[in-house]
């Protein structure tokens, strides 16, 4: 009977977690504006099947999300809001299988159902939890596949074998950082080699990795055949020593302004103490697994910042969500190392802490990845006449404002242009400024200057038209998204009775 | 006992700890940009200690344990000495009764009494249960040479060719001579050394962190000492073979380590040392401050006087694996001037705003928390989860004593031999952690100075926590010296018997 009110409880309280997600997605995040990231999203899922692959391969993303978002669209509708509840149902999944995974790896409900609490309430996770792209895909890959590798190291059996190798090929149809999670896999099991009840389990795990990669193959082709038109993509900087660190703080706290971010991260000290605690004196052995969650938080943010700093940077904070469920999973395991009134302790203090910047990233018109594309259109479209023209930098930005907008102003990018002309964003020059800039303005009265995105001649165009004509007006609607308003002549406009 | 379940540490995590010691050590002194000078010389100082400790405790628990020879049947005859410096009388009893129950057909029993000559008022007693028990009570009339003199004094009086050490309070169980006494077949096996167990471990704080940081040396590096023959003398629950002390002169009195120094000559001279991995006997850990403050006071003190004096290095006749050891251990002691400089490091910033580095706090958290997680990884992993945050705060917190103990081998004074208290010494001992309590004050005004001046910089947080983690591991060892003693324990005044010039000088 106590095993029936324990193992209700549990569910009791996966529910409620669910409950929480979905809350939060639908009633908080879903509603937020589109973002540069979504709108490039629906634009490519927005037309038949062969023209998103074009699109998707030309970028640098592999097809499977996008594929399933254009059924998705095409049962339920077209509105960002339908797409957002995609990623919904990931994340949902992703609370679910963190629980399964941990509570079967670690023997322990209670690991289980904490770290999927510590899922429920990151930020993070409800960031990406609305937004239309991949990344609560790929976590929930991430801990699908995890679970068949867990089983695979526990015992032996053919369809574990089918099953992991079918997450692993979905996985890398996801996203291409998914192999981070199969080299994590790979260096588990070589370390506990020894200790498996399979004996073959390593040579099945790189027969396996080899039919993931074959079937990864035919893709690799096609973007291959199309000539890894890849520049469409935002220019990443190298990462700094601040940004690994800071990845890790995002996962648990969220997208905060500098000054929190810097107060976060600067106490990386203490760390060190809340590991001594968890690896004294305990009567719990150390589980095997432990190993594979402590790789899987680390592997692939330590290879995405090595291989950034020295070949190219590709280092995003959300490309490894990969590693999040594992961050959660361990954290919540060490919790249980503690002595008792050192764990409420602790836990108390993470959850009140995350609770608090969840808030103020929902709050704060502060927050660094809040785009807030939609008011600067209702702006625009306020604002901005039949005889202005709204120029928009960097030029890709043009996606979540075109999905807004219904004004009578011309849009137009600089530099100039055309997304539907084969080919990637064109660099800026800055001999071709004076004239490009001409072409865009020189027919209207007035310039809306929309900034976002610096790939860093952002400055350089600003100081160009503010030099060159007189500045009415600018307004900040979110961190690095300004909207400048330029007078470009002064004679009547002429009226066409 | 968990102490003793040695978990075999992988070689390639030992090498990960060398190699991330070592990249660790090498971007602080070669990459990293220097700050201030005289801070940056200091902090390579302290990691090339880091370093050094980090290697000799690889070197420790390096090697695999083999079999080593032991024949049950060999059963030469056996002179018992308990040494006694004016314990309780109860204690001393316990001690006898077990002795007695040693099943083991030829030993003899012998009370080493030294009572007297240490001017206790009890030392009588002992020579009570002497005739009580039927038991031999070798009292000494002429002082000279502390435990070791008590010793060498009743090694002429007795002709039994194997030594048997109990401390007074250490209670043998009946299988210690079954357990110990078979490794002597092989011919150049000088002593046998078995764990110092302490029953009293869970009375107190003080009890309690003495133990936990017993466990670690009696756990994996006597077992990692032994692989390599550098097991020493713990100066009680050990077997010694007459002839070899006799060979190095008996137990050395020049040191008041005198157990750890003997070790070394032995070891000097060829013999070869066993460390049984079994507990043997039990006795008492300190249960006050003060006798603990004592008890590592004089193991600093002797410890450092052997590296200054016998420096393990120079000595002919070690192997190098031995000379490592030795090193690893007296050397030991000088953490306490590197827990100085650690500690220091943030105040200077807060009051100063200098810097050994001029980095990016995140950089170095990069180099750092690889290298610290792995070092704590493998200490715990081969300690079986032992080493307690207690036995970390007792070591951290024993800084101030191992500077006393190295400022008073230095300036070679004389230090007597204090027997650790086997008893509760009442009083309040917290003026022993005023540095301790004055370090915080320093860092709370420090806090307060350092953001006036500018504000909550990422250095300046990272310098908090720093501190934060000084003051968190010195908090143990702060209560530890404030805790009351309860009103059953019986509370006595600790013993303090001869040096070797005779002088008593209380610690």
């Amino acid at each position: 009977m106590i095993q029936f009110w324990k193992s209700f409880a549990i569910y009791a309280g996966l529910v409620v977690l669910v409950a929480f997600a979905i809350y939060f997605s639908v009633n908080v995040f879903a509603l937020s504006s589109l973002r540069l990231d979504e709108a490039q999203s629906l634009f490519q899922t927005n037309r038949d099947i062969s023209g998103m692959l074009h699109l998707v391969a030309q970028d640098v993303h592999v097809p499977l999300y996008h594929t399933l978002l254009h059924f998705w669209q095409l049962f339920f509708g077209q509105d960002i809001f339908v797409a957002r509840m995609l990623s919904l149902v990931f994340f949902v999944g992703t609370i679910i299988m963190t629980y399964v995974l941990a509570n079967y790896a670690l023997k322990s409900r209670s690991v289980g159902l904490f770290a999927a609490f510590l899922v429920t309430i990151s930020p993070f996770m409800n960031w990406y939890g609305s937004e239309a792209r991949m990344y609560t895909m790929l976590s929930f890959m991430t801990v699908l596949n995890m679970f068949f590798f867990v089983k695979i190291m526990r015992m032996s059996g053919s369809a574990r074998w089918a099953l992991w190798i079918l997450t692993g090929i979905i996985g890398v149809y996801t996203h291409y950082f998914f192999v981070f999670v199969l080299i994590s896999e790979f260096l588990a099991l070589l370390v506990v080699r020894k200790k498996l009840i399979d004996p073959h389990a390593l040579r099945g795990v790189i027969v396996g990795g080899i039919v993931i990669a074959l079937s990864l193959m035919p893709w690799l082709y096609y973007v291959y055949s199309l000539g890894f038109a890849s520049n469409t993509q935002p220019a990443l900087g190298v990462p700094t020593a601040g940004d690994l660190f800071d990845t890790y703080a995002q996962f648990i706290f969220g997208f905060q302004a500098p000054i929190i971010n810097t107060l976060i991260v600067s106490l990386w000290p203490i760390v060190v103490l809340l590991a001594f605690f968890a690896l004294q004196r305990s009567k719990q052995k150390v589980p095997q697994e432990v190993l594979l969650f402590v790789l899987l938080a680390v592997v692939p943010i330590l290879s995405a910042f090595i291989i950034s700093i020295t070949i190219r940077p590709f280092y995003l904070s959300r490309y490894l969500i990969v590693a999040l469920p594992a961050v959660f999973i361990f954290a919540a395991w060490v919790v249980t190392r503690y002595r008792r009134r050192i764990a409420v302790v602790v836990s108390s203090l993470v959850v009140v802490v995350i609770g608090c910047l969840f808030a103020v990233q929902v709050l704060s018109p502060n927050t660094p990845v809040k785009e807030d594309y939609r008011q600067v259109v209702q702006y625009l479209e306020g604002n901005a006449k039949a005889s202005d023209v709204v120029v928009l930098s960097a030029p890709f930005t043009i996606y979540p404002v075109q999905y807004y907008y219904k004004g009578s102003a011309k849009l137009t990018t600089q530099p100039i242009w055309n997304r539907f002309e084969p080919g990637g964003v064109p660099p800026y020059d800055s001999a071709k400024v004076a004239a490009e800039t001409k072409a865009n303005v020189d027919a209207y009265q007035t310039a809306w200057l929309v900034l976002s995105y610096d790939q860093g001649y952002n400055k350089k165009l600003k100081d160009y038209y503010s030099d060159h004509y007189k500045k009415l007006s600018e307004k900040q609607f979110s961190p690095g998204l300004t909207v400048s308003e330029y007078r470009v002549r002064y004679d009547t406009p002429v009226v066409i009775e | 006992m968990e102490f003793l379940k040695l978990t075999q540490t992988s070689k390639s995590l030992l090498v990960l700890n060398v190699l991330l010691s070592l990249v660790y050590f090498a971007c602080i002194a070669f990459v990293f940009p220097a700050g201030n000078v005289p801070l940056f010389i200091l902090l390579v100082i302290s990691e090339i200690f880091h370093v050094w400790q980090v290697f000799g405790f690889v070197h420790t628990i390096w090697g695999r344990r083999r079999d080593k020879k032991f024949d049950a049947r060999f059963r030469p005859r056996v002179a018992v000495f308990i040494t006694v410096c004016g314990e309780p009388a109860d204690i001393i009893e316990k001690t006898v009764i077990a002795a007695k129950a040693l099943k083991y057909p030829y030993f003899k029993i012998y009370i080493l009494n030294d009572g007297k000559v240490a001017g206790r008022d009890n030392w009588q007693e002992a020579e009570s249960i002497a005739r009580l028990y039927d038991v031999e009570c070798i009292t000494r009339e002429v002082p000279g040479g502390a435990k070791a003199g008590n010793i060498n004094n009743a090694m002429t009086l007795t002709k039994q060719p194997y030594i048997v050490v109990f401390d007074a309070d250490h209670e043998p169980k009946p299988t210690f001579l079954q357990e110990t006494i078979g490794y002597f077949v092989d011919e150049k096996v000088a002593f046998v050394q078995s764990p110092q167990y302490y029953h009293n471990a869970s009375l107190n704080q003080v009890s309690g962190g003495a133990w936990e940081q017993q466990a670690l040396f009696f756990g994996p590096l006597l077992k990692g000492k032994d692989t390599v023959n550098a097991t020493f003398m713990c100066g009680t629950n050990m077997v010694v073979r007459r002839v070899a002390l006799e060979e190095v002169g008996g137990m050395s009195e020049k040191s008041i380590a005198e157990d750890f120094l003997t070790s070394l000559l032995i070891h000097e001279k060829k013999w070869k040392s066993v460390y049984v991995d079994k507990v043997l006997a039990a006795g008492l850990a300190p249960e006050d401050f003060l006798s603990y403050y004592k008890q590592q006071f004089r193991w600093a003190r002797g410890s450092l006087e052997i590296l200054f004096a016998y420096n393990p290095l120079l000595r002919r006749g070690l192997t190098w694996a031995q000379k490592m050891q030795y090193l690893a251990s007296s050397g030991y002691y000088l953490s306490g001037v590197i827990v100085l400089i650690n500690a220091l490091l943030p105040l200077t910033y807060f009051f100063l705003a200098l810097k050994p580095l001029t980095i990016n706090t995140m950089t170095l958290a990069l180099i750092f928390l690889p290298y610290i997680f792995i070092i704590v990884y493998t200490l715990q992993l081969s300690s079986n989860f032992t080493y307690t945050f207690r036995a970390l705060s007792f070591s951290l917190g024993s800084s101030t004593i191992y500077m006393k103990a190295l400022w008073a081998t230095l300036l070679r004074r004389q230090d007597a031999f204090a027997v650790t208290s086997k008893t509760r010494i009442g009083g309040n001992h917290g003026k022993l952690v005023l540095p301790h309590l004055g370090y915080i004050a320093l860092v709370i005004v420090g806090v307060a100075w350092g953001v006036t001046r500018e504000g909550w910089s990422p250095s300046m947080i990272s310098n908090i926590a720093w501190a934060i983690i000084y003051i968190a591991a010195f908090a143990p060892f702060i209560a530890a010296a404030f805790e009351r003693a309860p009103a059953s324990t019986p509370v006595k005044k600790t013993s303090v018997i001869d040096t070797p010039s005779n002088s008593e000088v209380q610690l």
